[in-house]
């Protein structure tokens, strides 16, 4: 059998309402009991006085003195008292307490009141000399009466709040139910292949819009993976149709023609099938270097060696290109690295700044020391990258002409930014004025 | 060339045998870290190739053992990961050269004729001659017929690299690990340029184009 409602909502709603009643009841009884003890003593105190004055009458005057003022009238107390002085032989001789002798001390006896009958009451016997008893009685009527006005109070006001906290609890667990329900409407939606949609977000920004609001971010990042995935996908088949297609042809070609031109045909073969394996070698050496696992490896590296030697050898790639490449590198920089990867990503930034620069353009190659870092930068005054695209540009196959004209795979930006992550380093694109500046920063070692 | 060829793949296996058999080396097969080892210690080699996972016994403690056993044939490692440490253990454990898989055949071939080599007694050369062309190891100096020729820092160092293996080929990617020291393709094309200003260098007033190149292979200076 479950005790518990299935939902969550109903249960937190349940256990609210039943932590709620029983808070109710604990505080009911304590009142009830508080105010019942305090009336009790009030009566057993009232009892007391009454008791002593009448034994100091006694003193004084003896059994005469006690009668005496037994008979005299009473004073309006606030709680009516009933007195009696029995004798030896257990007769009531003075006093307005109709019932029979009760044995020395507190106890509890009954009352014939000459109006309703037999009544409890609570009643203190003193013993005199010569046999007498004393008795002084407090009607309980007025303690049950007042016991009575709580417990009706009290039951009413527990009906009413069980009523408001049941009502309080089914709209609390119906609310949540709600909120909640906007979320599995959502998943339900997504995983029916609906990967549009997404969760209502309230105005109030409380958790439940803060989940909706997490909901939403991480399905826009999903579809943001998956569309570049798609994206990615599309490309690299595009990217490796063309080669592997006129690999084919060549191929067939072969089988068709003569000796004459057969090694060429052969060459040029074995040059496309090499473009296909450098794609996929560039795609391997994003993953492996995004794993991160070549960190493991990394050591000083002497940056400024690095440049300058590298751009010795790119100079002269620049030359023949019709560009012109040239240095500012400072003495003595030192990052913690890969000396390879980090060459490549300078190749990397030069080479698209070749590339992608008219004849006649200047390229130019800094590193030096900037506030605890190092950056390092490559200029070039070419028609530079429009800002909207300037991020999309890092992203692997993204090449910007939609002819996809200019060799490359358009890997080149997407691997410098991966390996700038790995050395903790990062990757800007901004504008030169004209053309575009590309700077990538790395904390400097500390040479301890 | 007497041949150790140490491989679990068949399919890699049996196109370096064919291959190698083709440019007519002697291939002795092995599929699994024992029998390599066995064959290792046991025959007369010129040359070793080692794949770096063997079934019974991985090919770095072959190596090892190779090497501990006396073994001194030039040992060409091959592996299926490209990472750095392992190119540094399979060096540090004794091998000469290595290759990562999936190779091109011919990167293969010249990677082992270079290393064959190496089994020729080395007096320490201070002058490398070739077709006309003389270096002073010494002196940096390059003559062609007598005529001086002036060469940047890289530019010697590859012709260096071509007059040591005159005759055989050597890759575009055994000139990125000798002369510039990168043990990865950079996709750029760096040795072409600096090779079209060395053969210009070279050729200049010459009739003959001192280097010889062969697309999709390598770059080999011609022997006379």
């Amino acid at each position: 059998m479950r005790l518990l409602p299935r939902s969550a909502a109903r249960r937190i709603a349940l256990v609210a309402f039943l932590a709620y009643a029983a808070a109710m009841l604990l505080l009911g009884s304590a009142v009830y009991w508080a105010t019942h003890a305090a009336f009790a003593r009030q009566i057993d105190s009232s009892i007391e006085q009454a008791s002593t004055a009448l034994l100091a009458e006694y003193r004084d005057d003896g059994v005469r003195g006690i009668s005496e003022a037994l008979t005299a009238p009473h004073g309006p107390g606030p709680i009516a008292l009933g007195t009696a002085l029995f004798n030896r032989d257990g007769h009531r001789v003075a006093g307005n307490l109709d019932t029979q002798m009760p044995a020395p001390g507190w106890q509890r006896i009954v009352f014939l009141d000459p109006l309703e009958g037999p009544d409890p009451a609570r009643a203190k016997t003193t013993a005199l000399t010569g046999g007498y008893r004393l008795v002084v009685a407090a009607d309980l009527e007025s303690l049950e009466s007042i016991d009575s006005t709580i417990l009706g109070l009290f039951a009413a006001a527990l009906i009413v709040i069980l009523l408001v906290g049941l009502t309080g609890a089914l709209s609390l667990s119906r609310y949540l139910q709600r909120r909640l329900g906007n979320i599995e409407t959502t998943a339900a939606a997504i995983i029916a292949g609906d990967m549009a949609q997404r969760a209502v977000q309230g105005p109030a920004g409380d958790e439940f819009d803060r989940v909706a609001a997490s909901l939403n971010a991480m399905l826009d990042r999903i579809a943001a993976l998956v569309a570049n995935l798609r994206q990615v996908s599309a490309d690299l088949a595009h990217d490796l149709r063309t080669p592997l297609t006129a690999l084919r042809n060549q191929l067939e070609l072969l089988r068709q023609i003569g000796d004459v031109g057969k090694a060429e045909l052969i060459d040029a073969a074995v040059e496309r099938a090499d473009d296909v394996l450098a794609l996929f070698n560039a795609i391997l050496r994003i993953s492996e270097v995004e794993e991160g696992n070549l960190r493991k490896a990394f050591a000083p590296v002497d940056l400024s060696a690095l440049a300058t030697d590298l751009s010795e050898t790119l100079s002269l790639l620049a030359s023949d290109g019709g560009r012109y490449l040239n240095s500012a590198i400072d003495r003595g920089l030192i990052v913690t690295g890969d000396r390879e990867l980090l060459a490549q990503a300078i190749i990397n930034l030069v080479e698209n700044a070749l590339r992608h620069t008219p004849r006649g353009s200047l390229v130019k190659l800094s590193a030096r020391r900037a506030r605890g870092s190092v950056a390092l930068v490559v200029r070039d005054n070419g028609p530079g990258i429009p800002e909207a695209d300037r991020s999309r540009v890092q992203q692997r196959f993204v090449r910007l002409e939609p002819a996809r004209a200019t060799p490359g795979h358009g890997l080149g930006l997407s691997l410098v930014r991966a390996i700038a992550e790995a050395h903790g380093a990062c990757l800007s694109l901004d504008d030169a004025r004209p053309g575009l500046i590309a700077t990538l920063i790395f904390p400097e070692r500390i040479l301890s | 060339m007497r041949i150790l060829v140490a491989e679990d793949e068949e399919d890699t296996l049996r196109f370096v045998e064919r291959g190698l058999g083709e440019l007519g080396h002697n291939i002795i097969a092995a599929n699994n870290g024992e029998d390599a080892l066995h064959h290792g210690l046991t025959e007369t080699l010129d040359v070793i190739i080692l794949d770096r996972m063997l079934p019974k016994m991985d090919g770095l403690s072959v190596l090892k053992r190779l090497r501990a056993g006396g073994v001194t044939a030039p040992v060409l490692m091959l592996t299926a990961l490209g990472r750095i440490e392992d190119r540094v253990d399979g060096l540090q454990a004794g091998a000469d050269d290595y290759l990562v898989k999936p190779f091109a055949f011919s990167e293969l071939a010249a990677r082992i004729q270079a290393l064959g080599r190496r089994l020729m007694p080395t007096a320490v050369t201070t002058k490398l001659h070739a077709n006309g062309i003389e270096m002073d190891l010494l002196t940096r100096e390059v003559r062609r017929e007598g005529k001086c020729i002036l060469l940047q820092p890289r530019e010697y160092r590859l012709l260096e690299e071509l007059m040591r293996h005159a005759g055989e080929f050597v890759t575009r990617t055994m000139l990125l690990e000798r002369v510039w020291d990168f043990h990865f393709d950079p996709q750029t094309k760096i040795v072409e340029t600096h090779m079209s200003r060395l053969r210009a260098k070279l050729n200049d007033g010459f009739a003959q184009d001192a280097i010889e190149t062969v697309r999709g292979v390598g770059y080999r200076m011609r022997a006379s």
